[in-house]
C-alpha cells in the first residue's frame, strides 16, 4: 500500500458498541461502589 | 583528534548534502548522522563553546550543561529511530526537512544566547511544516498553513518578548528569566503555543495527524520538548505552569475518547503527557524538574513508538480511523506487540519506562501538599491508560474484525520499533541510567509496594472500567468526523472574520470605488476634458450674441472654436482672453 491511499477514508460511519445484556446494570453497581468507596477515602482524609 | 563543532550543524550542513545521495549509500549516509552526531556530542565536555561576537553581543552555540546534554542524547537518539524508520522514503523534501528539524532542535537546546535561541526555534516551526506538507493533501495543506499561523504568532510574541527583554536587561544570556513584566509574559507565552498549552494546542492536534507517517514520528519528538526545555531553563517554579500542565493533563482525554483517527488519539495524548512535564517545571524543585525532564525523555520514545505502529498500520493499509481498523493482530503481530509495550510505557505499567519517570511529577506534587494537581494528575494517568494504553492498540489490532489481512511492517520499521521498545523496557526496568544523567542529583526510588500495588490497582481499575463501558454499551460509538474543540474558535472564527471583512471591508471599498473612481475622478476627467471648451464657450457665446451674431454665423463661431480647443489649435485672441480673465479672477481672489 502506498501512503497515498491513507487519504481515501473508508470504514464504517460509526462502530458502535452493542451491549450485552446485563452489563449495564453491573456498570451501574461498580459504579455507584466506586463512588462511595472514593467518597469514603476523601472523607477519611482530606 | 577531530575537534567537535555545534550539534546542530552536523545535521544541518550533512541534511543539504542527503540530495546528492541515491539508493542504499542515502540510507547509509542517513543513519549515519545521529551516529556521528552522537559521538560529537559525547566528546564535548561541559561549559561554554562556540562563542561568536555578533554586533556588541557574543552569541553562545554551545551551552553544555546538565539540562541541555540530557535532551541532545534523546534528540540523536530518537533521530536515528526515525531515520531508520524512514528508510523507505524516497521524498528528499520529507528527508532533508526531517534532518533540519532536528537540526534545529539540536540548536534550541545548546543555544545559550536569545538571538541564537530563536533562530533555531524559527528554523523549528518552518523545517517541520514541510513535514506536514509533504503529505502533499489537501488536509495536509491547510493544516500546514493553520499550524504555520498559529507559530508565527508564537514567534512574534516571543521575538517582541526578546527585544524588550534585551532591551531592559542589556543582556542575550538565555537563562532563568522569571515572570516580571510584559518581556517576560510574552516569551512565556511564545513558549506555550509551541508547549500546546490549553487554547493554544489546537495546532498539535490539527496538523499532526496531517503530517505524513514518518514526519510524525519526528514531530512528536522535537516541538513539544523544545519547548519543555525553554521552559524548564527560563520559567522553573512558575506557579501558573502547575495549574496550566494540569489542564493539558486533564482536558485531552475528553477529546482522545471520543477521536475516531487514531494518531489524533495519539495527538492529544501528546498534549496530555506534555502537561505533566509543564506541572514538573511549575512546581520547580529538584524532584519535579528531575520528573518533567525524565518523562520527556521517555515521552519522547514512546510516543515514537506508537506513532510508529499506527504509521506501520497505516503504510500497510492506507487506513488510520477505529471505525475502518480492527483484528490486525493476525498478520502484524509484531507491530502490535511494539505498540503494546508504548501503551505500557506511557500508561505507566510497571517495568515500562513512563513508570519510571511519570511518578517523579506525582511525588513532587504530593511531596508540595498540592492535592487538587495530584488528583487531576491521577485521573489523567488513568485516562492516558484509558485512551492511549487500550484504546490504540485494542481499536487498531483487536476490536472488531476489519477483514483486512496485511502483511506486517517492513524489517526497517520493524527495527525502528524494536529498538525504541527495548528502551522503554529497559528504562523501566534499570532506571539508574536515566536518573544519573538528570539535571539534579536523584533521590528518588520509584519500586516501592505502595507505589506498584498504587500504579497497578489505578491501571487495573481503568481497564475494568474501559470493560464495563464497551459490554454496557455506554462507551460513546466511534464516528467519521472531525471534532473540533478549542479550534471551534479560529475555525469559525476566522469565517465570521471573513464576513465581517467581506460585508464590512469590501462594502466600503464598492462605495469608495464609486465615489472616487466612477464618481470624482470621471467629473475631473470630464472638467479637465472639456472644461476650457465650457468655460471658454459659456463666456463668448453671450459676448458673439451681444456684438451681433446669429444662426448659422453664431454655431460656425461656436464650432470652430470647439473644433480649435480639442484639437489645442485656438486662436491666440482666445487663449489672451482666457488668460486675461484667468488673471483678473486671480487678482479679485486676492
Amino acid at each position: 500500500m502506498t501512503e497515498e491511499r491513507s487519504e481515501e477514508i473508508e470504514g464504517k460511519m460509526e462502530l458502535s458498541h452493542d451491549p450485552v445484556p446485563g452489563y449495564r446494570t453491573i456498570f451501574f453497581v461498580a459504579f455507584a461502589v466506586g463512588i462511595l468507596y472514593l467518597g469514603f477515602i476523601l472523607f477519611k482524609t482530606l | 583528534m577531530i575537534n567537535p563543532v555545534p550539534p546542530a550543524a552536523i545535521f544541518i550542513i550533512a541534511a543539504l548534502l542527503v540530495p546528492l545521495f541515491k539508493g542504499r549509500w542515502k540510507s547509509a549516509y542517513m543513519l549515519l548522522i545521529p551516529v556521528v552526531g552522537f559521538i560529537n556530542l559525547i566528546s564535548i565536555p561541559e561549559g561554554t563553546h562556540w562563542v561568536v561576537r555578533f554586533l556588541d553581543y557574543d552569541l553562545v552555540l554551545g551551552r553544555m550543561d546538565r539540562l541541555s546534554i540530557i535532551f541532545g542524547y534523546i534528540f540523536h537518539i530518537i533521530s536515528f529511530i526515525a531515520i531508520l524508520y524512514a528508510l523507505h522514503v524516497k521524498d528528499d523534501v520529507q528527508n532533508v526537512a526531517g534532518l533540519i528539524y532536528a537540526g534545529s532542535a539540536l540548536g534550541v537546546v545548546f543555544s545559550g544566547d536569545l538571538f541564537s535561541f530563536f533562530v533555531f526555534w524559527e528554523m523549528l516551526t518552518i523545517s517541520s511544516i514541510f513535514l506536514i506538507w509533504a503529505r502533499r493533501t489537501r488536509a495536509a495543506m491547510g493544516a500546514g498553513f493553520r499550524y504555520l499561523l498559529v507559530h508565527a504568532a508564537g514567534g512574534l510574541c516571543l521575538l517582541a518578548g526578546i527585544v524588550l527583554y534585551v532591551n531592559q536587561t542589556g543582556s542575550i544570556e538565555f537563562g532563568y528569566i522569571g515572570l516580571s513584566g510584559l518581556s517576560s509574559y510574552l516569551i512565556f507565552f511564545g513558549f506555550g503555543v509551541n508547549c500546546a498549552w490549553p487554547f493554544l494546542h489546537p495546532w498539535l492536534s490539527d496538523a499532526y495527524p496531517e503530517a505524513t507517517i514518518t514526519g510524525t514520528i519526528f514531530l512528536s519528538a522535537f516541538t513539544t520538548k523544545c519547548a519543555v526545555y525553554a521552559l524548564a531553563r527560563a520559567f522553573p517554579g512558575t506557579e501558573a505552569l502547575i495549574w496550566i500542565g494540569a489542564a493539558m493533563a486533564g482536558f485531552p482525554i475528553f477529546f482522545a475518547v471520543i477521536e475516531n483517527d487514531l494518531r489524533r488519539v495519539l495527538a492529544y495524548s501528546l498534549i496530555n503527557q506534555v502537561g505533566f512535564m509543564v506541572v514538573g517545571i511549575g512546581i520547580g524543585t529538584h524532584l519535579a524538574i528531575n520528573g518533567a525532564v525524565a518523562h520527556a525523555f521517555n515521552d519522547i520514545l514512546f510516543k515514537a513508538l506508537l506513532f510508529m505502529s499506527m504509521g506501520a498500520v497505516m503504510y500497510r493499509t492506507g487506513k488510520i480511523n477505529g471505525t475502518a481498523l480492527g483484528g490486525l493482530y493476525r498478520t502484524m503481530p509484531l507491530t502490535c506487540l511494539f505498540c503494546i509495550v508504548g501503551a505500557a510505557s506511557i500508561s505507566a505499567f510497571p517495568l515500562f519506562s513512563g513508570f519510571v519517570s511519570k511518578s517523579m511529577v506525582m511525588s513532587a506534587a504530593g511531596d508540595g501538599h498540592m492535592r487538587v494537581v495530584w488528583f487531576i494528575l491521577l485521573f489523567a494517568s488513568a485516562g492516558v491508560f484509558h485512551h492511549a494504553g487500550i484504546k490504540i492498540p485494542f481499536f487498531a489490532f483487536f476490536s472488531h474484525d476489519s477483514g483486512m489481512r496485511p502483511k506486517e511492517a517492513p524489517l526497517h520499521m520493524l527495527l525502528a520499533m524494536g529498538i525504541a521498545a527495548f528502551l522503554c523496557i529497559f528504562i523501566g526496568s534499570f532506571p539508574g541510567p536515566l536518573y544519573s544523567m538528570l539535571p539534579y542529583p536523584v533521590d528518588y526510588v520509584p519500586y516501592t509496594i505502595p507505589h506498584i500495588v498504587g500504579q497497578t490497582q489505578l491501571l487495573f481499575f481503568s481497564a475494568l472500567a474501559f470493560t464495563l463501558l464497551m459490554l454496557a454499551g455506554i462507551y460513546p460509538g466511534e464516528q467519521r468526523c472531525v471534532n473540533l474543540d478549542a479550534d471551534w474558535f479560529y475555525r469559525k472564527g476566522s469565517r465570521l472574520f471573513y464576513l465581517i471583512m467581506d460585508k464590512g471591508l469590501n462594502s466600503l471599498n464598492k462605495v469608495s470605488d464609486r465615489i472616487f473612481v466612477g464618481g470624482l475622478a470621471g467629473f475631473f476627467g470630464y472638467i479637465s476634458k472639456r472644461g476650457p471648451e465650457i468655460l471658454t464657450l459659456g463666456a463668448l457665446t453671450p459676448l458673439w450674441g451681444i456684438t451681433g451674431a446669429k444662426g448659422k454665423e453664431l454655431k460656425d463661431k461656436i464650432e470652430t472654436t470647439r473644433t480649435a480647443l480639442h484639437t489645442h489649435t485656438s486662436p491666440i485672441g482666445i487663449s489672451a482672453a482666457l488668460a486675461t480673465v484667468f488673471l483678473v479672477v486671480i487678482f479679485l481672489l486676492r
